[in-house]
């Protein structure tokens, strides 16, 4: 049906080319992307390896049909390489995917970043995830992620309804619902979507998600950022796979130092070592990504939280412990006061959104 | 498989009918009732006694009482013997399982080592009523002393009034049986006269009051007694009330925040979750809890003692200390809430009864177990339906639940990592949801214990300090309960209903819960929860209404138990 191919065509993007390009990738997977590989190493464009990848005879059938159906009822707008629509950062860094469809405003014009780490992440990362994503978020700069849990949905929900906006480049087609949590209604990317942000794949919407789409995707996440900070992971992260294409496309890598013993140090602390930048805080990243802190910024971006409102004694220890977390018992008997009034009191500054408490103890959300 | 020809149907009836169609009274045949067979039996080769004892005159039936227990109820049987012609044999009638049955060989050698001849014909033995089942070996002395009846051993009238419980031995010694305590009560029901045990279960079934319990040692003995050959021994005295041993709190290091979640669970008998990695000491906690919960009643203790006499424990002591049960993680759910064919039998759950069920590692345990807890929790008792039989257990528990936070039991915590997949996590953490999860109103997070604490000097509370506070903190709720009129067995914060408790919370604290809860992402369901704990809170605190202080703290009980996005 043309008119679902009309719908779910990006602006400056031919409806009839876009079926054909899909119904080919629905017919024989491999034999378009052995063209599109061939066709790129040769040096073509975009729009030309397109042209190359339909040189062979393709019948637009009712299997196309049903993604572009799928397409259409997630509202999505898909773009193919060398159209306007297209983010030009994806054709210049020559890492373009035949086609891209995109959820929401993908907000090419601005800066940004790629908050980027492991998905089991300490509160220690997810902290400093937060913080430096809040700072991009309120300095203009997008933030551009995996949207898996862990450090990527920290920097994701951090920048939510702040003026830069976030990404989520998924490693699965957008008709399959993964990570679940996330892609619930009501979850994670529908927020991202409220807010203004963009939720993109390069797959089929049926695709789902294996590790050498999810590596590949990572591709995508180094080439639409300014700036990739690896905020944590293991020895054999995902996020080592992101910044190893930032360095082979020439964007800088940031790396947040971390706790030695801990396990998601490891990632970080290896890029540090061949030479990425540190990142100690939201200035270090602004810095990189060109942003500088305007005026705006330093009030809003790298502002301390304020914490006057907790009493002393729970203020002290916790901005002294910051970016780690006090174990409660420790509060407690520092504190001279019985287990209940601390919890009390730790209660009115969780729901305050001034401090969170996990399995370590008790943390303030921002720096003090 | 009802009774037999020679025994008429009605029980209280006192008659017997003999061979030639003459109904005589009881009372008329037994002075009669001499041991005639011992002279009169054949004892030549021929191996047909029946021809020759139809021509006599039968003896009566005789009678002795007996209980037929269905879980923790029971009802009062008859053990009626009687001779008829066959091959010398006890057959026993009355729906026996295979103990009952196998009663017969042990009652036979039984009496005959203990020196009683028996006639040398069939007797039959009929539990009446015919309809329902009679399990174990219980039954063995009354269905002893009726065969002694019918052998002309005993006279009817030292049977009447007779109800008797205990396993005959080949030598003709007593043993004890599981379900003495429930038996004996069964018995006082009825209006036993005598009641008779081995001496072993003396003082358990003397727990019952306005009984007549005769201790015996063996058959002989207990025919003494009833023939009145000898004196009636002493009733025996009733287990001594003791407290139980349990672990101090002062033991537990560290762990201020866990202390005080056991203090205000045992205050509002409020079901706790223990998370936190493996060593921090989780099971430490909840076997100490016990010790901080009010003693028990007499009356519960009794309660206690039934459920433990019928899976077969003789009481030697009468324990005023609550109960503590933990069942492991692989128990099955028969194994958890009771089960078995036939009649079901009591499971860990109403063995915890009026006590604490702690389950370690509750997540391990499948989920379908973990459900079935939820109706006899909310019921405080256990209904057991099987093809014959429905039974109903008391189980009214504390239930403490322990869980790792991850498959590995790091996760969370930086000293260790975590060693699991976030989906695997996610998943583990998953199952934490469910009907029986809300039930759980108080959820503690605990922390790995520091070395530092670990060898310093033990810094807790002891376990009398704490229980002397959850003792007022009881009797505060109790007193207010019982003016608002709320039923005696539902004063318990745990249990009454969120309707009265939102009069006792200062709207100022409601409304700060209800920010608190929109707040933090929960479901309205916590609302009712965390209204519970703070009033425990406040109980201990001695305040009448609830404030937004008790509130807060309440609060900080109250895990994220869902998926966690970030």
């Amino acid at each position: 049906m043309i008119n679902d191919w009309t719908a779910v065509a990006a602006a400056g993007t031919d409806p009839r080319r876009l079926a054909r390009v899909v119904a080919r990738a629905v017919a024989d997977r491999r034999g378009l992307e052995s063209a599109w590989r061939t066709a790129r190493r040769a040096g073509r464009s975009g729009s030309e390896a397109i042209g190359d990848v339909l040189a062979a005879p393709v019948l637009v059938d009712a299997g196309a049909d049903d993604v572009a159906k799928s397409w259409a009822a997630a509202g999505v707008r898909v773009a193919l390489a060398g159209d306007p629509s297209m983010p030009t950062r994806l054709e210049r860094h020559d890492v373009v995917p035949p086609w891209l469809a995109v959820r929401g405003d993908l907000g090419t014009q601005r800066r940004s970043v790629a908050i980027v780490g492991s998905r089991s992440a300490t509160p220690y990362g997810t902290g400093m995830a937060a913080w430096l994503a809040e700072a991009a978020g309120d300095a203009g700069v997008r933030v551009v992620s995996g949207g898996a849990v862990g450090i990527d949905a920290a920097g994701h929900q951090a920048s939510l309804e702040r003026p830069g906006g976030t990404t989520v480049v998924l490693g699965c087609g957008h008709g399959v619902a993964y990570p679940r949590p996330h892609a619930t209604r009501g979850g994670l990317f529908d927020r991202v979507l409220t807010s203004g942000g963009a939720v993109v794949s390069e797959l089929l919407p049926t695709d789902p998600a294996r590790p050498h789409r999810v590596r590949s995707r990572n591709r995508l996440i180094a080439a639409l950022a300014d700036a990739v900070v690896v905020v944590e992971g293991g020895e054999r992260s995902g996020a080592l796979i992101t910044a190893s294409w930032a360095a082979d496309l020439g964007i800088p890598v940031l790396g947040v130092p971390g706790d030695v013993r801990a396990t998601g140090s490891a990632a970080p602390h290896h890029l540090l070592r061949d030479g990425a930048g540190v990142c100690a805080g939201p200035a270090d990243l602004l810095a990189t990504v060109g942003q500088g802190l305007d005026p705006s910024a330093t009030t809003n971006g790298d502002r301390g939280a304020d914490v006057t409102g907790l009493p002393d004694w729970l203020r002290v220890p916790l901005v002294e412990a910051w970016p780690r977390p006090l174990p409660t018992a420790t509060l407690v008997d520092g504190s001279g006061r019985g287990a209940g009034a601390v919890l009390a009191a730790v209660t009115r500054a969780q729901v305050g959104g001034l401090v969170t408490r996990d399995a370590d103890g008790i943390r303030l959300c921002r720096r003090p | 498989m009802t009774g037999t020809q020679d025994a008429p149907p009605r029980l209280r009836d006192l008659r017997v009918v003999v061979s030639d169609g003459r109904i005589l009274d009881e009372a008329t045949t037994a002075p009669a009732a001499e041991p005639r067979h011992s002279t009169t039996a054949p004892v030549d080769g021929d191996g047909a006694p029946g021809p020759s004892t139809s021509r006599r005159p039968a003896a009566p039936v005789a009678r002795a009482g007996a209980v037929a227990l269905t879980g923790l109820e029971g009802q009062l049987v008859h053990a009626e013997a009687a001779t008829a012609s066959g091959l010398p044999q006890i057959r026993i009638v009355g729906l026996p399982d295979a103990a009952v049955r196998e009663a017969s060989d042990r009652v036979r050698l039984g009496c005959q080592r203990s020196g009683f001849s028996l006639p040398e014909c069939k007797v039959v033995v009929n539990l009446a009523p015919g309809g329902i089942r009679k399990a174990g070996p219980g039954f063995d002395l009354p269905v002893a002393l009726a065969v002694l009846g019918a052998a002309g051993h005993l006279r009817p009238d030292d049977l009447v009034g007779v109800v008797a419980v205990g396993e005959v031995g080949l030598d003709g010694r007593l043993r004890a049986t599981a379900g003495t305590l429930p038996a004996a009560a069964v018995a006082r029901d009825h209006g036993a006269g005598l009641f008779l045990v081995p001496v072993e279960a003396a003082p358990e079934a003397a727990l019952v009051d306005g009984l007549e319990v005769v201790p015996v040692a063996t058959v002989r003995e207990a025919v003494a007694v009833l023939s009145g050959a000898t004196e009636r021994p002493a009733r025996p005295r009733p287990p001594e009330p003791v407290q139980r041993h349990v672990e101090d709190l002062a033991d537990v290091r560290g762990q201020a925040l866990a202390r005080r979640g056991i203090e205000i669970a045992a205050a509002g008998g409020h079901h706790v979750l223990m998370m936190g990695p493996p060593g921090c000491g989780k099971s430490m906690l909840a076997r100490r809890l016990p010790g901080v919960l009010p003693g028990l009643t007499t009356a519960e203790a009794l309660e206690v003692a039934a459920v433990r006499s019928i899976v077969g424990a003789v009481a030697t002591d009468l324990d005023l200390r609550p109960p503590f049960r933990s069942p492991h993680h692989a128990t099955s759910t028969a194994g958890l809430i009771g089960g078995g064919s036939g009649v079901a039998r009591p499971g860990e759950l109403s063995r915890a009864h009026r006590g604490v069920l702690f389950l370690d590692e509750v997540l391990e345990t499948p989920r379908s177990t973990l459900d079935a807890l939820r109706e006899p929790l909310e019921r405080g008792e256990v209904v057991l339906v099987r093809s014959q039989s429905r039974v109903t257990y008391p189980a009214r528990v504390q239930l403490v639940a322990a869980a790792n936070p991850c498959p590995c039991g790091h996760a969370g915590a930086s000293r260790r990592p975590c060693r699991c997949r976030p989906d695997q996590v996610a998943r583990y953490r998953g199952r934490l949801s469910g009907p029986l999860l809300d039930r759980i109103d108080l959820h503690l997070e605990l922390e790995p214990v520091s070395e530092d604490v670990l060898v310093g000097p033990s810094d807790g509370e002891a376990s009398a300090d704490v229980a002397a506070r959850v003792r007022r903190a009881r009797d505060t709720a109790a007193t207010r309960w019982a003016a608002a009129d709320v039923p005696a067995d539902r004063r318990l914060n745990r249990d009454v209903d969120a309707a009265r408790l939102r009069h006792t919370v200062s709207a100022t604290a409601q409304r700060r819960l209800a920010r608190a809860v929109q707040t933090l992402g929960w479901s309205a369901r916590t609302f009712d929860r965390c209204l519970r704990v703070a009033r425990t809170i406040a109980d201990l605190a001695a305040a009448d209404v609830a404030g937004p202080d008790h509130v807060d703290e309440a609060i900080a009980y109250r895990l994220d138990t869902g998926p966690r996005p970030t």
